[in-house]
């Protein structure tokens, strides 16, 4: 999931081989994303439009009635508990990436390795694990609430676990690292330079880190954006084992009506009007990005 | 995008690992493999052990956490399946849409042994296509320390002393089926204003919930993280070896009755192997160890004898006749699930 | 100049945040608690118990299996695709671009769903094969786009010889990809959820049974072996490949 970062345009002026050269190094990964991805979205949108059996069958015909079930009325409460969960998730992995990532890159190299590791290893171990670690942590008779609750910070009744809260925790903890990470590697490209040279010229720390650092590493910041807030949107196991029963997201509808209800054009529908509601934004940070990109060419890449 | 690039290569531990991965689960000779698919914990590991020794087979098990996952996999074509142990209604679903093969009584012997008291309300009597596994049904069970001065009913869920370590299942039949059953309706109705009763009376059961859960709830009422549950009373007897505070009552307004069967889909590929999986199922000292293990009661008339006084004397295993009257078996209900679907969505969408 | 000294409390606490929960669960894979609630004495028991729990070593296997397999190919398609879109800029590149970006920015749980929805409308038999398939699929875009982000950072006018980019590619794979892809493969939950078919558990959709279905005590000593298998293949491939530096 780290690998999000958006790359325009190829830097390398159109080759001299032939047409065939291009198609034979093009065509594999383009008919196996046609075959594997595009003709399975369109599917998605094609069931959208199709009656629902009682028995989880597809009907025959054509059908807007299903669309229309996209104005259930208890929708609006999901899709906004999914919004503000996944907003604040991803300014909070922010709040922690960009100081710790500032902090990764002017660290002496060695100790950037040990770091690096450290912030890899958890991100190595099982997704599920660390979620589930969490529900440990949080139990009502475990440490943590034992601590709060010495402390005089919670009662003996208050749940840890099962509420919005304890969602966006996980859902912070499992995303940090993917923060983390492409923050770091603007960072690391940084040049440190320019900071002391505001200082210099008279900044306050916070100001030169302001108006210097965090213009610097934009796009670092803009890919830590997308690959937090993108699995937000989709969260599905988070609020399934942390979550209580008013902490369902897009993503547990979605199950629900694909493995519970049987119902694969709502699910269809759900889906469909979740992938509008990512791709939408996406491309408009991307065309956005680019643009600037075009304005100040070479800003960031330089060594 | 070069982030972890001084992170290091983990190819030789993978090879390791695969190879001793293949060296634990590979088997150099061809065997007949049995597919099974069914709960987690299901089945007892020895008696599988045994049967795998008998038949010379070697059984996969593959586990699915509700009937609806189970099914959307199969109608999505997952064949391959050779015994399968959905409940009642289900089968009647998966029958009804021809995904079950008809079961050849000559290689059943041992059909002799189910009892004919659960056949006569059974939704296959004849065993045409199922033969009933395992019974259970759903009540309450608490914490004897946490919960005091507890009674037998599903107002029960009303209590807001309980700190919110509650739990109801997440199933949208048997919770809003408790409700329904609390008001004096019947579980299988499909009355909008009964269901609407229903779902106001859930809605104010939530506020007292932690959350509404399938599985957890087994090991979150053991390990004390919740101090009463709604849920099947095979799983409560499982429990009940782990931790003595555990109790459990069914509801005197009466609860709902279920029964996973065993069937063999269309598509098996292993027919003769799984009907000697079943036959040997129902032998009754397997059927007396299964019971024990699981927790559930096996309807084998033949095996009631060989479970231990205190199992027989457990009132989750065998259920109060006063109780049993008042409960339902639950139907498949066809076009008029929606309605169910939709009260649902409102429960777990409201605040 | 003094430095402010947020930047490093942050660093701290978010490595605290990142560990406490892993060394609870490593002390936890300990103990004698079934339910971890207070420390009840020192146990290998739960090791035992796992060395004999076979569906936890089939669904290693078929872990390992697609691992491997969607790994190996996914880096292959996606190293072409990145070579087609660093070599040429046609229109033809523009649509390829696109298709290739697309899928990094699409929820799991939509990928799962669609692919499910595709593999049951072909009838394709679900299994190890639509895994695969399903995960090759989400890994070419991570293979494409970290290839390409090289080749991009390469210097082209210092460079002649092929065999440099060879190279320099097969270091990308290594130290970059390759870290970066296995946990991608073995890890995924979701899609493999959506797409998983007769015998063909893997590893995560185990352990989310087992956490469903509540045995806390083997899912600690299993993610404890886990840790231990990521600290040795790190460390040992820190001290094989050393910093060449």
């Amino acid at each position: 999931m780290a690998a999000r970062a958006p790359r325009p345009g190829p830097a390398v002026p159109e080759g001299r081989r032939s047409r065939g050269a291009e198609w034979s190094v093009t065509l594999p990964s383009f008919l196996w994303l046609v075959a594997l991805f595009v003709v399975p979205s369109v599917i998605v949108f094609a069931i959208a439009f199709k009656p629902a059996t009682p028995y989880g069958g597809i009907g025959e015909g054509w059908t807007l009635e299903t669309i229309r079930t996209l104005g259930n009325p208890n929708y609006p409460a999901i899709v906004w508990r999914t919004i503000w969960l996944s907003v604040v998730t991803t300014v909070a992995c922010l709040l922690f990436a960009v100081p710790m990532g500032y902090f990764m890159a002017r660290a002496p190299k060695r100790r950037q390795n040990t770091l690096l590791l450290m912030v890899i290893i958890p991100f190595w171990t099982s997704f599920l694990v660390r979620i589930f670690a969490w529900k440990m942590l949080l139990h009502p008779e475990g440490l943590l609430k034992r601590a709060l609750v010495a402390l005089g910070l919670a009662g003996p009744d208050t749940q840890l676990l099962y509420n919005p809260w304890a969602v966006l925790l996980v859902l912070v903890y499992t995303e940090l690292p993917f923060a983390i990470l492409p923050i770091y590697a603007a960072a690391e490209k940084f040049d440190f330079r320019l900071i002391e040279a505001a200082r210099d010229l008279g900044a306050s720390p916070f100001r030169a880190f302001r108006s210097v650092f965090l213009p610097g590493i934009r796009r670092g910041i803009v890919t830590a954006m997308l690959v937090t807030f993108i699995p937000a949107l989709g969260a599905y196991v988070v609020p399934d084992i942390v979550g209580g029963p008013s902490s369902e997201m897009i993503g547990n509808k979605i199950a629900q009506r694909t493995f519970v209800d049987r119902n694969l054009p709502e699910a269809s529908a759900l889906s469909a009007l979740l992938a509008l509601a990512v791709l939408l934004p996406t491309f408009g940070v991307l065309v956005l990005n680019r643009g600037r990109d075009l304005l100040a060419p070479k800003s960031e890449n330089s060594p | 995008m070069t982030f972890p690039r001084r992170a290091a290569l983990p190819v030789l531990a993978l090879t390791a690992l695969t190879a001793l991965a293949l060296a634990l689960t590979g088997c150099s000779k061809p065997q007949p493999v049995l597919h099974v698919y069914t709960w987690a914990d299901y089945i007892q590991p020895e008696l599988i052990r045994q049967f795998e020794t008998q038949t010379g087979s070697r059984v996969v098990i593959d586990t699915f956490d509700s009937n609806e996952a189970m099914y959307a996999k199969i109608k999505a074509g997952a064949s391959g399946y050779d015994l399968i142990t959905p409940s009642s209604y289900m089968v009647s679903i998966m029958n009804r849409e021809g995904l079950l093969r008809p079961l050849d009584h000559a290689k059943l012997p041992n059909l002799k042994n189910v009892d004919p008291e659960y056949l006569a309300i059974a939704l296959d009597p004849k065993m045409q296509h199922s033969v009933p596994y395992m019974l259970t049904n759903t009540g309450i069970a608490y914490l004897k320390s946490k919960v005091p001065d507890f009674q037998a009913s599903w107002s029960a869920f009303d209590r807001a002393d309980l700190g919110r370590r509650v739990t109801m299942l997440n199933d949208m039949r048997e919770t809003i089926g408790a409700a329904l059953k609390f008001l004096g309706y019947s579980l299988n109705t499909t009355s909008d204003q009964e269901l609407e009763q229903a779902r106001d009376l859930v809605i104010r059961w939530k506020r007292n919930l932690a959350k509404f859960e399938n599985e957890q709830y087994k090991s979150g009422l053991a390990s004390g993280e919740f101090v009463m549950v709604h849920g099947y009373s095979g799983d409560i007897v499982q429990v009940q070896g782990e931790n003595e505070d555990i109790a459990f009552a069914a509801p005197q307004e009466g609860t709902s009755v279920s029964c996973d069967d065993l069937v063999i889909p269309k598509s098996a590929k292993e027919v003769d192997l799984a009907h000697a999986f079943v036959d040997f199922l129902h032998d009754p000292k397997n059927a007396a160890a299964n019971s024990e293990f699981i927790g559930y009661l096996c309807p084998n008339s033949a095996s009631y004898p060989l479970l231990p006084e205190e199992f027989r004397a457990n009132p989750a295993v065998f259920l109060d006749p006063a109780v049993r009257a008042r409960s339902e078996v639950i139907l498949d209900l066809g076009d008029e699930n929606r309605k169910y679907t939709r009260v649902w969505d409102q429960i777990k969408a409201a605040d | 100049m003094k430095r402010s000294r947020v930047p490093l409390y942050t660093t701290i606490a978010v490595l605290v945040f990142f560990y406490l929960p892993v060394l609870v669960l490593v002390i936890n894979s300990f103990n004698a608690s079934r339910f971890s609630s207070g420390w009840e004495g020192f146990t290998l028991e739960w090791y035992r118990k796992l060395w004999g729990a076979r569906e936890i070593w089939h669904a290693l296997r078929n872990t390992l299996i697609v691992a491997t397999v969607a790994t190996t190919v996914s880096t292959v398609l996606g190293t072409t695709a990145a070579f087609a879109l660093h070599r040429y800029t046609d229109r033809l590149q523009r649509l390829h671009y696109l298709l290739i970006y697309t899928p990094l920015v699409i929820p799991e749980i939509l990928m799962g769903m669609s692919l499910l929805l595709f593999f049951v409308a072909i009838g394709f038999e679900l299994g190890l094969t639509t895994i695969i398939l399903s995960h090759v699929t989400f890994s070419m875009s991570y293979v494409t786009m970290t290839v390409l982000g090289r080749l991009q950072d390469f210097d082209w006018s210092l460079i002649e010889a092929a065999q440099d980019l060879g190279a320099d590619w097969w270091t990308t794979i290594r130290r970059v990809l390759l870290p970066l892809l296995a946990p991608l493969s073995i890890d995924d939950f979701v899609i493999t959820f959506f797409v998983a078919g007769p015998g063909s558990t893997t590893l995560p959709v185990r352990i989310y049974s087992m956490i469903k279905h509540g045995q806390p005590p083997l899912i600690n000593a299993l993610s404890t072996l886990l840790l231990v298998v990521t600290f040795a293949t790190v460390w040992l491939s820190q001290r094989l490949m050393g910093d060449k530096r």
